[in-house]
Order: C-alpha cells, then sequence, then structure tokens
C-alpha cells in the first residue's frame, strides 16, 4: 500500500495533473518505499518498452476510382444525412413543408347549400349571427314542410287513382254479375218452356 | 502536437471532400501504430495486416460521420478494436472473447528489428503479455504502448474509465511482479 498523496501508478501512467505530479515527486524523494515502488513500475515499462514495434508488411492506399468515387451531389448529401445538427434541421424543414402542405391541400368541408346561406366575410354580431340562424332553421324548416306536403299530395293523387280503378273495376264486376243473372233468366224461362212442348205428343199418344 | 493535430484535421476535411490522396497521407501517418496496436492484441502479422486494412477502407467509408476531426485517433482505434472483436466472435463464435487467447494459438510475438535488450526479456515481456486477459493485454497497449488517455480509452473501449483504470492497474501488477526483478537482473 503506498503513503502518497495521490495513486502512485496515475503518476506513472501521466493521468495526474502538474500540480498534483509535483507533491507526488516530493514525497518520493523523502519516502524509500514509494520510491522503490516507483522504480519497480519504471523497470516494468521499460521491460514493455523492449518489445519494439514493427513495421507494416505492406503499406496501405487507396487509389482514387471515378467510378467509384460518388458524385458531388451525392457527397454532399451524404455529408448532409451524415451530421446530426443537420439532420435534424432537415427533419424540422420537412416537418414544417407537410404541415403547409397539408393545410394548403386539405378539402374545405362541403357546406348544405339548402340550409346555409352565405356568411358575410366581416365578423358579424352575434345578433346577426343569431338572426342568421334563425333565419337558416326557418328556411330549412319550411323546405322539410314543402316537402312533405309535396309528398302527401303525391300520396293522395296516387290513393286515388287506386280507388278509381277499383270502383271501375266494381262497376264492371257489377255489369258481369248482372248480365250473367239475366242469361240465367233467360235459360230458365226458356227450361220451363221446353217441358211444356214436349208433353203435347205424349198426351196425343195417349189420346190414340 | 496541436500543430499535427490541426494537419490531420485539415487531411479529414478534404478527405471527406473525395480527396482520396488526403486519406491516403492520413493512414500513412497511422498505419503504423494501428498494425502494432492490432499485432499486440492478435499476436498474428497476417491478421493485424488484414485487419488494419479493414479499419481504414471502413475509417473512409465513414469518415463522414465524424463530427469532430480532433477526436480522429479514438475513433479510428475504436473501429480497429471492433474489427478485431469481430474476427475473433467469428473465429469462436460459443467462446466468450474474454476466454480467447490469440498467443495460444499462434506463435508468440518475437522482437522486430536489433535491440539493445536480452532477447530473453522481449520473449518474456511476450510471455507475460500472452498471460493477460484480452481486456488487460488490450488495456496496456493502449495505454503503455500507444499513450492514450482513460478518457480516451474508455472511447475507443466503450467502457467506463473505472472499468479501464481497473483493468489497466491491475495488469500492470501482474506485469510488474513478473518483468521489474527480470529487468533489473539484466540492467545490473
Amino acid at each position: 500500500m503506498s503513503c502518497s498523496p495521490f495513486d502512485l501508478k496515475e503518476y506513472f501512467l501521466r493521468e495526474l495533473p502538474s500540480p498534483q505530479r509535483v507533491q507526488v515527486e516530493a514525497h518520493v524523494n523523502h519516502c524509500p518505499a514509494c520510491r522503490e515502488e516507483l522504480e519497480r513500475l519504471q523497470l516494468t515499462e521499460a521491460a514493455l518498452f523492449s518489445l519494439r514495434d514493427e513495421e507494416i508488411p505492406q503499406r496501405i492506399a487507396f487509389v482514387s476510382d471515378q467510378i467509384f468515387e460518388p458524385s458531388p451531389v451525392r457527397r454532399w448529401l451524404s455529408g448532409f444525412w451524415g451530421s446530426t445538427a443537420r439532420l435534424g434541421f432537415a427533419s424540422a424543414a420537412m416537418l414544417s413543408a407537410s404541415i403547409f402542405y397539408f393545410a394548403a391541400t386539405r378539402p374545405a368541408p362541403a357546406p348544405d347549400r339548402t340550409a346555409v346561406t352565405p356568411v358575410a366575410a366581416v365578423s358579424p354580431s352575434p345578433q346577426e349571427v343569431q338572426q342568421q340562424i334563425q333565419q337558416a332553421v326557418a328556411q330549412a324548416v319550411a323546405a322539410v314542410e314543402a316537402h312533405q306536403a309535396e309528398k302527401n299530395k303525391e300520396l293522395v293523387a296516387y290513393f286515388e287513382r287506386q280507388s278509381d280503378e277499383t270502383l271501375r273495376s266494381v262497376r264492371w264486376m257489377a255489369g258481369e254479375l248482372d248480365a250473367y243473372r239475366k242469361r240465367a233468366q233467360v235459360t230458365r224461362v226458356l227450361a220451363q218452356a221446353q217441358p211444356v212442348g214436349n208433353a203435347q205428343p205424349s198426351e196425343n199418344g195417349d189420346a190414340k | 502536437m496541436i500543430f499535427r493535430a490541426v494537419e490531420d484535421a485539415d487531411l479529414i476535411r478534404q478527405a471527406t471532400r473525395g480527396n482520396v490522396e488526403s486519406f491516403n497521407l492520413l493512414v500513412s501517418r497511422w498505419e503504423k501504430r494501428v498494425y502494432n496496436y492490432l499485432l499486440r492484441i492478435t499476436a498474428n502479422r497476417e491478421d493485424a495486416l488484414d485487419l488494419t486494412q479493414d479499419a481504414f477502407l471502413k475509417a473512409y467509408q465513414n469518415l463522414r460521420k465524424l463530427d469532430d476531426p480532433g477526436r480522429f485517433a479514438p475513433w479510428l482505434y475504436r473501429i480497429a478494436h471492433n474489427e478485431a472483436y469481430s474476427m475473433f466472435r467469428k473465429r469462436k463464435p460459443e467462446t466468450d472473447v474474454d476466454e480467447i487467447e490469440p498467443g495460444a494459438t499462434e506463435t508468440q510475438v518475437t522482437v522486430g528489428g536489433s535491440s539493445v535488450f536480452p532477447i530473453e526479456l522481449s520473449l518474456a515481456v511476450a510471455s507475460a503479455l500472452d498471460r493477460l486477459s484480452v481486456d488487460q493485454r488490450e488495456a496496456i497497449v493502449l495505454k503503455v504502448y500507444q499513450g492514450f488517455k482513460f478518457e480516451e480509452m474508455a472511447e475507443i473501449l466503450s467502457c467506463p474509465v473505472s472499468t479501464i483504470k481497473s483493468r489497466v492497474y491491475t495488469a500492470l501488477e501482474l506485469l510488474k511482479i513478473e518483468l521489474a526483478p527480470m529487468k533489473a537482473r539484466g540492467l545490473s
């Protein structure tokens, strides 16, 4: 366990700010244990650096090829979309544009032309609004009543036509019935007259 | 260092406008470091080279998504890290990535070029690194060899800084126990 005012490893790894480094150095000068610990860390680092960096066996390089290079427009677009701030701005702009587009192209609700009168462009007073509403209601009621009266008239005419036809049918049937009765009466009369004619020869035969 | 960062930022801006040569210049500055990072976590030269190429290709394709050109290094290493772990998963899909020990199946990393240090020490270092878990080894590679800050490592590895510190400190403790005495003997 180190008695240094700050972590010796942090000092050794160059993570301490300057004022604290100075304090550690002052402490190490007077503390054999911490000095020894620091020396061991330095020996470890020196041992680690015995492993040298190697040269890369093959240099890396990229070749510019116009076929595979994106066009300036695509590069700009890619850069634009790649940026968070710009993406946020673009999103806000698209949202605004879509709101304006929706507001401009949304179809207005179709007014009921029979019941609603055109409203003046100037904002009317509450009394005028009330009057217009009453007027509109009265017009609507009158239109409904007129429509209903017309319907009733049509129904009456229909039933009258129906009753006329029924009456004609009844009259025709009565005429037919009357004619049948007459025919039946004639038949009966003839039937009564026939037996009289037939009885005379018989009576004549009986007389022989 | 700041001047270099500005230059990198300029190259990135030019590369995003389609200038391939600017990106090639950027690659030439970073390829050795990225290759060695991948070499130390895969322990295989062919894999490291393939992954380096894939990482730079992905970086080129996604360069426009890099909002802050000043964060190019952690962003590039993040891509390289993802490529390496993707390869680990493909090779051992049913094994937890932490259990994968690249050094166990591949030849161990050897010393590159001439060294003033004894060859035994280099082999001992390679062996000690191999005995660390994948996470600990990667943490040591990023911190000691690549010189990243804890915050940058947290960005590369998608971990909290506390986790990164824990991995580095534990790995450093293990390496210290094994390597410090050997190095002391070598110096004496």
